[in-house]
């Protein structure tokens, strides 16, 4: 056989095209095939990671400004409430509890709800118009306290009860406490979720870097019989990885800002806009933390490879 | 005349898989810096198993094994990549990559130990022109033939300028004229210091190079009684 004889069965064509040229220059291929266990199925899932990576870290954060606002709103208001036996009573009771309130320093405003107002708060109780023609109700006044003043109640609780005996003062440490606690345990949830994905996408890298290495067995036994460190091979699973990570880390982060977008609409179209919910917005800092949870998965990501390649290959000889 | 350095040992080595009959056993033998030796003996006697053991795909599960001076059984796993970077192979069945270009295939010893480019791109062109491929160094494996695919396995053994260069069937995918070439390479490559070994079941080559022959036969090395030139096993 001659030399021209060994090249006949040899197509032609394709393969002898010169490699791509990058930006930078002659851009080379990379060591791992493109194709492989660790391809568009790891993207998807990645992707699908990032997305509730995403919505985990929107709830935390939205569950943070819930609970910032519920607790800043009853740590600076107090109420007032004077009880008497008739409406004569609860008038000069009002009257005598809004003089200590105005001579005490500390106590930014003092409004005396109108007995309407307070009638109405009862009304999906008691029904419309019941209240006032059956009870007694008591006034209520809204206080606007400084911090100093809340601090120390205990003064202005007693000299309320000296001039006003019907007089009771409610701080809302009860539902301060409760919502500070509620908030707590919405904020560990979140945190919780935002791990569970975590580790979940841990776990899914590990199995991918396997399958990856078993799948491209043969590049990385002649990676390493030609001199290729455990490092070496690790670093291009991982960046192999990486820019998988960073494909499924966008389209997540895309879907789930589109799906934030879309609860923000319909919360808005709800009418809910002004009640107990918190503002629902996607600007500055929320950005950037939102933007933070699928880099974390695809740091996750890569990282893991990384760890799970380095010792896979510290297993062989 | 002054022995050069160990460049391979082995001592009372041992080869088995698992719970298999050993494969080889009782190597005991040594090649030295600028030493040349065929290794012969039938198929499936351990030629391809004895290389693996020295460009360290294979431990050896018994006896001894020297690889430059080095205890390469003891050797922690760091160490290896630079001893195999020592080590050029002409694997029997090529070990290319299928996709990476030609030019990609014969430079990979040299990406692997982190060398510029700039530094390899002309000795890689070189290589490739001289195995008669320099017209095809953007061709991938898949599209080129055995003997081309032979010819660049060469040419990445030798891109390194290795001090021990390994060869299993380096002829056996190439024409007469080709294989010539080859083996005429091996004896110039020799002569300027690097230490071969190449496993062939060509007689004819091996008398025609006139070098020493190790033969393998039940799981056994030995000097062959023909075997040509000075050499230790």
């Amino acid at each position: 056989m001659t030399q021209a004889d060994d090249r006949d069965d040899a197509p032609r064509g394709a393969g002898d095209k010169p490699p791509r040229q990058g930006l930078f220059g002659r851009q080379s291929a990379p060591l791992l095939p493109e194709a492989g266990a660790a391809g568009a199925p790891l993207v998807a899932v990645i992707a699908v990671m990032s997305f509730l990576a995403v919505l985990a870290m929107a709830s935390l954060l939205m569950v943070n400004r819930a609970a910032s606002e519920w607790t800043s709103a009853l740590r600076s208001e107090i109420t007032v409430q004077v009880k008497g036996a008739d409406a004569g009573g609860i008038a000069a009771g009002v009257e005598a509890a809004m003089r200590v309130l105005n001579e005490t320093d500390g106590v930014i405003e003092a409004t005396v709800r109108s007995q309407e107002d307070t009638a109405a708060l009862l009304e999906p109780w008691l029904g419309q118009g019941n209240a006032e023609a059956f009870l007694t109700i008591p006034a209520i006044i809204e206080v606007k306290a400084a911090p100093a003043l809340r601090n120390d109640l205990d003064l202005l609780r007693s000299r309320l009860k000296a001039a006003a005996p019907g007089a009771t003062l409610d701080d809302h440490a009860r539902w301060h406490d409760r919502l500070a606690g509620a908030a707590r345990s919405g904020q560990a949830l979140a945190f919780g979720v935002f791990l569970l994905v975590m580790a979940a996408a841990c776990a899914i890298s590990i199995f991918a870097a396997r399958a990856g290495l078993a799948a491209n067995h043969e590049i990385v036994s002649v990676l390493h019989l030609v001199g290729a460190t455990d490092g070496f091979i690790a670093a291009e699973v991982q960046r192999r990885f990486f820019v998988l990570g960073l494909r499924g880390a966008l389209i997540g982060l895309v879907a789930a800002l589109a799906a934030l977008l879309l609860a923000g609409f319909a919360v808005r179209a709800g009418g809910f806009d002004d009640s107990f919910l918190p503002a629902f917005n996607l600007g500055g800092w929320m950005m950037l933390w939102l933007a933070a949870a699928p880099i974390a998965t695809c740091l996750v990501t890569a990282m893991t490879a990384r760890l799970t390649v380095l010792n896979t290959l510290s297993k062989q000889y | 005349m002054e022995a050069g350095k160990e460049i391979v040992r082995f001592e009372q080595a041992g080869l088995a898989y698992e719970d298999a009959p050993d494969t080889l056993s009782d190597v005991t033998m040594t090649l030295r810096e600028g030493e040349f030796r065929f290794l012969t003996g039938p198929s499936g006697a351990g030629k391809t198993t004895l290389l693996k053991m020295i460009y360290l795909a294979h431990k050896p599960t018994r006896g001894r094994f020297f690889l430059f001076g080095e205890d390469a059984m003891d050797a922690p796993r760091e160490a290896l990549p630079a001893l195999r970077r020592r080590i050029g192979v002409v694997f029997q069945e090529f070990r290319l990559l299928d996709h990476l270009t030609a030019y990609e295939n014969v430079a990979l010893p040299m990406k692997v130990a982190g060398v510029n480019q700039s530094q390899y791109r002309e000795d890689v062109r070189e290589l490739l022109n001289w195995v008669g491929l320099g017209d095809r160094m953007h061709a991938k494996p898949p599209t080129l033939s055995g003997g081309e695919k032979q010819r660049v396995a060469l040419a990445r053994s030798l891109v390194s300028k290795p001090d021990l260069i390994l060869a299993d069937e380096p002829t056996g995918n190439v024409d007469p004229a080709m294989g010539e070439r080859i083996m005429k390479l091996f004896v110039e490559l020799n002569k300027l210091g690097a230490a071969v070994v190449v496993a062939t079941h060509d007689l004819h080559l091996v008398q025609s190079i006139g070098k020493p022959v190790l033969r393998i036969a039940n799981g056994k090395v030995t000097r062959s009684a023909g075997a040509g030139g000075a050499g230790s096993l």
